[in-house]
């Protein structure tokens, strides 16, 4: 009852905001097409670099669309707003709280990845997103949802998100398997990077796209970054003593 | 009935509640007065379940509060200090959140909100986004929000700041006619007259401990029921007296500009502070 309350308020926002959210999810990573795959035009693992970059673009737009979705908003809430407080001063459960916040992100990430993929629909590449690829997107996008919940949280200024979103974000956007294979990163770092949520959704929708199967594998890596920051999540919630 | 024991609050090193035991009966409107810094909204803050104790606990009717016990959350609202929400909504989105939260059904939730936002004079404005009131009518339609799900404890951290006279009185009115209907309230303010005026008891927190808990006129009675202000070119000294006949006695003696009037909830405050 309480997560479709939450839903039903982030539901709200999104009618609110429609247009600007739907041009904020297209503009970067339409950029991004455009630029790496129609503008520099080249071949990569061979076939066209468009192909390799599409499954990672709409990959690291369900990333940004969630996080942003959550963490920048939920932080105001809290620190500007102390809208937060009506939530937990409130009998709604706060694990519904968060559950909520996490399904509603997803959604959003799950929406701006649907518009990359409704823009490049004319391009006519071949690619194959069916039923596992959104799952895997869902999962990908309540992970940076729980994570945008967990940095909001733990943020004790404005500032802070935007700073966590420049040093933890924005680098995995460019590095996570999304505009070229972590393979061809230097032994060490191949893997650490390798391991993070956002190359394992790269690397599973990529293979379903090619019409190659993915390691499940990746979505236990996905799960697990899902319960880790769920617990951070919780923790904060039902154990700080000052919100 | 609310029970405070031994209720602790530490930020650090520093303290602001400490060792706070306390008894609110059902029904009763309760006054939490003290100067800033006393402790009086880190208590209802504790009471909201927005603070954690750091020692002691708070107890409902025989059940310990926590951000566990929902059933017991429930039954309160708040009304907080800081104007608590979100700008980009509308009036009537606020009201529906809130009742959602609580787990109305949409359609009471949708009644009810009309009642509660015609009865504090905010229905024309129910479209109205949050960033675009004033200050009063926020202050209303927190006090509207928090009535809407029908609690029966009510905390009211200085629900009247920022308000101006009349609006103030409007509020005292509803207060008084929620309280006639059992609804227990904890009410925090800095304007003296307010909490003579509404509360059946008071306690005076003075730098987060217990000083004093009785009724206003007995703490007025004790102080003397009748002042005298000596205007002195060093300031106003204000003397008590148990009786009028003393009063006008020492009035008379006085060569400086004097005044005589009832002692009031505000000068046992100050007296209190300035030792």
């Amino acid at each position: 009852m309480g997560i479709v309350t939450i839903l039903w308020e982030k539901w709200r926002e999104f009618r609110r905001d429609f247009y600007k959210i739907t041009l904020a999810a297209m503009i970067a990573p339409l950029m991004y097409l455009v630029v790496f795959g129609i503008g520099v035009q080249t071949m990569s693992h061979g076939e066209p670099y468009l192909n390799f970059l599409i499954p990672g673009v709409v990959s690291l737009t369900t990333m940004n669309g969630s996080f942003n979705a959550i963490a920048q908003n939920l932080n105001v809430q809290r620190l500007y707003e102390k809208a937060f407080d009506q939530v937990m001063i409130s009998p709604t459960p706060l694990w519904q709280f968060v559950v909520g916040q996490v399904i509603g992100g997803s959604l959003r990430g799950l929406y701006a990845g649907f518009v990359i993929l409704v823009l490049v629909w004319p391009v006519h590449t071949g690619l194959i997103f069916d039923g596992w690829s959104f799952l895997i997107l869902f999962l990908n996008g309540a992970v940076f949802s729980v994570i945008g919940v967990v940095v909001s949280f733990y943020a004790k200024s404005h500032t802070d998100v935007p700073r966590f979103s420049n040093y933890v974000i924005m680098p995995m956007a460019y590095l996570c398997n999304t505009f070229f294979s972590t393979e061809q990163m230097p032994r060490g770092l191949r893997e650490a990077v390798g391991i993070l949520p956002l190359s394992q959704t790269s690397g599973m929708i990529r293979s379903i796209a090619k019409g190659e199967g993915f390691a499940a594998v990746g979505i236990l890596i996905l799960a697990a970054y899902l319960i880790v920051f769920g617990l951070l999540a919780f923790l904060f919630l039902y154990r700080k003593k000052n919100l | 009935m609310i029970e405070l024991r031994n209720l602790t609050k530490k930020f650090g090193q520093f303290t602001a509640v400490e060792h706070l035991n306390l008894t609110i009966e059902s029904g009763e409107f309760f006054g939490l007065l003290g100067a800033n810094g006393a402790g009086k909204t880190t208590t209802i803050g504790m009471l909201s379940t927005l603070l954690l104790p750091t020692e002691g606990e708070i107890v409902v009717d025989g059940q310990r509060l926590s951000r566990k016990t929902p059933e017991l959350k429930r039954r309160f609202s708040v009304v907080t200090q800081e104007y608590s929400m979100r700008q980009d909504m509308t009036m009537d989105e606020i009201m529906e959140y809130q009742g959602r939260l609580y787990y109305m059904p949409v359609k009471k939730i949708r009644g009810r909100s009309a009642q509660l936002l015609e009865f504090c004079g905010l229905a024309p404005y129910h479209r109205r986004t949050v960033r675009k009131l004033s200050g009063g009518m926020k202050r209303r339609l927190m006090v509207a929000r928090a009535l809407l799900t029908e609690p029966e404890i009510l905390l009211l951290d200085e629900p009247t700041a920022g308000m101006d006279a009349l609006a103030r009185r409007q509020m005292w009115n509803l207060l008084r006619s929620l309280n006639e209907r059992n609804l227990t309230i904890l009410l925090t303010t800095h304007y003296m007259e307010e909490a003579q005026s509404l509360c059946g008891r008071v306690a005076f927190l003075k730098q987060g401990s217990l000083q004093e808990v009785d009724t206003p006129g007995h703490l007025i009675e004790a102080l003397g029921m009748y002042a005298v202000d000596v205007h002195t070119p060093e300031g106003a000294v204000s003397r008590f007296f148990a009786e009028r006949e003393q009063a006008v006695a020492y009035l008379s003696a006085q060569k400086e500009q004097c005044e005589l009037r009832e002692t009031t909830l505000e000068d046992v405050f100050v007296e209190r502070e300035a030792k």
